[in-house]
């Protein structure tokens, strides 16, 4: 029951900082900041894999968030205006609609949760190196086409950003 | 009554709205695509919750959030090769300017 305790409370106080921190990345008005803020609700969420004894899936999201959220980084110093947020620009659009919409979505999302009726709790789950055999068996079983699927995704999008980006300028002028 | 479940699922819905309000609110693209890394995150915090507290015995769970792993790298490889080719061409990647296809 201890365990149980404790693993709630973690998982509350690492799932309150994976939202605090999505909050901080649209409230600063440094952009750098904004990437950090990130990539750190996005390792919060990770700790959540890890408390949900998702190890794999934690530690798979840590590393990948890790890299995407620096190369976000680079990308705001390289394109934003104001990358430092020195000058306090203002870039944000109807927000009165933006609020309403995201409330709306957290409400309703909120009460279809504590409304429902999740029946009746598993309290054994397989270790972690069963999971991830498991989980192997599955990626090369009976979810392999969907698996490689994602790969041939991953690969054409790949290619199609490369393309999009490097196409020059007259070409896509007409 | 699962409590950490709805704990988790709370914290789910938490990131969603947030992650909603930012792409919709903001013009710059980069942080759209931020907006919409947020509300994937929260889409993979239910869907582990949901393979721990409902379905342990089912691996297909944890394929399920490799494939949404997946689509998050593909929409920002995508994102920002949209971004690259907008710079380029425009000199920002200020959504408001973005009104070509407008009709």
């Amino acid at each position: 029951m201890t365990g149980m305790t404790a693993q709630m409370t973690f998982l509350a106080f690492f799932g309150a900082a994976a939202v605090w921190f999505g909050i901080v990345v649209f409230r600063t008005h440094s952009m750098v900041r904004s990437a950090i803020a990130l990539l750190f609700s996005q390792t919060a969420v990770g700790v959540m894999f890890l408390l949900m004894q998702a190890e794999f899936l934690g530690v798979l999201q840590i590393m990948m968030m890790a890299t995407e959220m620096s190369v976000m980084a680079i990308f705001m110093v390289m394109f934003m205006m104001d990358p430092g947020g020195m000058g306090a620009m203002e870039m944000t659009h109807q927000k009165r609609l933006s609020l309403w919409a995201g409330g709306i979505g957290l409400v309703g999302a909120l009460a279809v949760i504590w409304l429902a009726d999740w029946g009746p709790p598993v309290p054994v789950i397989p270790g972690a190196a069963e999971q991830a055999a498991d989980l192997g068996r599955e990626l090369l079983g009976r979810s392999m086409f969907i698996f490689q699927s994602a790969g041939l995704t991953i690969l054409t999008a790949m290619v199609a950003a490369t393309m999009v980006a490097i196409v020059p300028n007259e070409g896509r002028e007409g | 009554m699962i409590l950490e479940l709805m704990i988790a699922l709370s914290v789910g819905a938490g990131m969603f709205g947030v992650g909603l309000y930012g792409a919709l609110s903001q013009t710059n693209l980069v942080m759209i695509i931020m907006g919409v890394e947020l509300i994937l995150a929260a889409a993979l915090v239910n869907m582990v919750a949901f393979w721990r507290y409902l379905h342990p015995e089912e691996p297909a769970a944890q394929m399920f959030v490799l494939i949404v792993m997946a689509v998050m790298a593909v929409e920002m490889a995508v994102g920002f090769g949209i971004a690259i080719a907008r710079f380029r061409t425009r000199g920002s990647v200020e959504m408001e300017e973005a009104r070509e296809l407008k009709g």
